[in-house]
């Protein structure tokens, strides 16, 4: 079994660690705008989770590439190779998750590379909500969402 | 025991893909022969060619290289005349005839001209092949006036590209409105304000009657009254399947070839793919021609697939467009046009943001997602809108939260569990193998 990224959304306070480390292991620049993973508030703003590719294995986005400019690394990740990209978003909408993005000023697709086997984000994180570890790959955030989502839906009964 | 034969006709997405997965399953224990009229590229990203973002050799598919890689027999330059399907014979133009044990028909498409005086005179260009391309560019100068004939995506993807050249635009179309086969009126106007406030001239509910050659430059007569004067007159007047050689060949055709599950048609050793075939959608399971590149791709894939006997069933194709229009980003999903559907609509016309989804009970069936790409959430809710679009979730009570909060989709996307049905989800019966990674190696013995 190969590493992932375990997400870990009842241990996230959205501190926001993981983005800035995120943008600034892909760019260069404290920009969370440039992150990959995303965190997002649950439950009003008492529960976050950070979110981000899941590596998965249809690869939409690789498959939906005219130009072959998406390619698997040796970490797993699915990455960009951005002399290739042209811009053209057809990833962008193949993907199911939402989680690869089109860069408006370099005009190239981005997403998360896993930072070549050893992610920032992980390492940034201060209280173990987003993990490397080897295990499969799997929802990490539905059941936590679903639950923390009774909250917005009131006078529903949840599903 | 004589290998088995794969004919593909066509050379575009869906051939390519075909070719690459028949060669990932089978690593060479096969012969494949590829006709291709001309030298395999990607038309998607024959607009960034145009607009000099890239170089033209960037824009091929499958050179002599990468076709011996994948141990496959050229035939380019080449066209099919006649499928004999009782014999599983094709013939070409040069009077070569291939035998088949299975063959792809993926001949994709040409555009179309309107039937109107001077629509085939000179510095008049298609915007669909590679040949136009380099028409266009050999042409193109800046403070030229550009008329392009048609505002439906073809013609909106290559839109910056001809901007880039610093010309005057005039865009006509015939319909009331730009993209009429993309997006709802509504999105459509804000499109047009948009690209009114960048210089771009919008003529809608206009048809040229004629096009005439006035001192070296064209004049469009137009049927409402006056005219439009040219320097270039690029058309984006519609595409056809091409499928005249299959006259006589007993393949059924409608719009497209008729094809089933496996993309096979009603000759179970000729499948159909991309532009030509006309195949299962998604959400409804009937049969329609896409003519887009995500179906072409899944096409390519799973008939490359079902050609070394992997009985691969193709879930369908989901309807899907994006564009970017001087950084407005428009795209639509599935059933966006929703006649007697229940929608929910979100409209901001300051911001040009504009939002619809089309609900089946609780699921979403198709969707029109705009915004500039600077406000970052448009192309950041693309992707979550094709999850709850292809998962073919059931949002129950969140239904209800989506259509109060219609920029909030990532709540009701992670709490619906789509995330959970897509994962295990894989077009083919693998994890994908990206193709340049696919090469054939010559069987043993």
């Amino acid at each position: 079994m190969s590493k992932v990224l375990k997400l870990v959304p009842e241990s996230c306070t959205g501190c926001m660690r993981c983005e800035m480390a995120c943008s600034y292991m892909q760019t260069g620049t404290y920009q969370p705008s440039k992150s990959v993973i995303r965190v997002s508030p649950f439950e009003r703003h008492t529960s976050y989770s950070p979110y981000t590719c899941f590596q998965c294995q249809e690869a939409w986005c690789l498959a939906a590439c005219p130009v072959e400019a998406i390619s698997i690394s040796p970490a797993g990740a699915k990455v960009v190779i951005r002399d290739q990209c042209v811009g053209c978003k057809l990833c962008t909408i193949a993907c199911p998750y939402g989680t690869i993005f089109y860069d408006v000023d370099t005009h190239k697709a981005f997403k998360c590379n896993l930072c070549g086997g050893s992610p920032a984000c992980a390492e940034a994180c201060p209280t173990a909500a987003i993990q490397w570890v080897e295990e499969k790959v799997q929802d990490w955030q539905g059941d936590f969402a679903a639950e923390r989502g009774v909250i917005h839906l009131v006078g529903v009964p949840s599903a | 025991m004589a290998m088995k034969r794969h004919v593909i006709v066509g050379g575009g997405t869906a051939g390519l893909n075909a070719i690459t997965t028949i060669r990932e399953y089978d690593r060479g224990e096969s012969e494949v022969v590829l006709l291709s009229g001309e030298w395999p590229y990607a038309r998607m990203v024959l607009p960034y060619y145009l607009g000099h973002e890239i170089s033209e050799s960037h824009v091929f598919t499958a050179t002599a290289t990468r076709l011996a890689k994948l141990g496959v027999k050229p035939h380019i330059g080449r066209r099919a005349t006649a499928l004999d399907t009782k014999n599983n014979k094709l013939t070409l133009d040069d009077g070569t005839i291939l035998e088949y044990d299975d063959l792809l028909i993926a001949t994709g498409s040409s555009a179309t001209r309107p039937p109107i005086p001077g629509a085939n005179g000179p510095r008049i260009y298609n915007q669909w092949a590679m040949d136009d391309t380099r028409g266009v560019l050999a042409e193109i100068k800046g403070g030229m006036d550009v008329v392009m004939v048609g505002a439906g995506f073809i013609s909106f993807t290559i839109l910056n590209s001809v901007l880039s050249h610093g010309v005057n635009l005039h865009v006509i179309e015939v319909m009331p409105q730009v993209l009429p086969r993309m997006i709802d009126r509504e999105a459509a106007i804000l499109v047009q304000d948009w690209l009114r406030g960048r210089g771009v001239h919008i003529h809608t509910s206009t048809t040229v009657k004629a096009i005439e050659d006035v001192d070296g430059r064209k004049r469009l007569l137009l049927a409402e009254g006056g005219d439009l004067m040219a320097d270039l007159v690029i058309m984006g007047t519609g595409i056809r399947p091409n499928l005249g050689w299959l006259a006589g060949s007993g393949i059924e055709i409608n719009q497209g070839v008729l094809v089933d599950d496996h993309l096979r048609s009603n000759v179970s050793n000729v499948y159909a793919a991309g532009d030509v075939a006309e195949g299962p959608e998604l959400i409804t399971g009937k049969r329609e021609v896409h003519a887009i590149e995500p179906t072409a791709m899944a096409h390519g894939r799973v008939v490359g697939a079902n050609m070394v006997g992997r009985d691969i069933a193709y879930r369908g194709s989901l309807l899907m467009n994006i564009l970017d229009v001087q950084q407005l980003d428009i795209a639509s999903f599935g059933n966006w046009s929703a006649a007697d559907r229940e929608t929910s609509v979100l409209l901001e016309p300051r911001g040009h943001i504009y939002r619809k989804l089309v609900w089946d009970g609780d699921r979403i069936v198709g969707a029109v997602i705009m915004g500039p790409a600077r406000g970052i959430w448009t192309t950041n809710d693309v992707g979550m809108l094709k999850g709850l679009i292809y998962s073919g979730v059931h949002l129950g009570a969140w239904k209800g939260y989506l259509q109060e909060h219609m920029k909030d989709l990532k709540k009701p996307f992670v709490a619906c569990h789509v995330i959970r049905d897509m994962l295990p989800v894989t077009v083919l019966d693998h994890p994908t193998v990206p193709a340049r990674d696919v090469v054939a190696v010559e069987p043993a013995g």
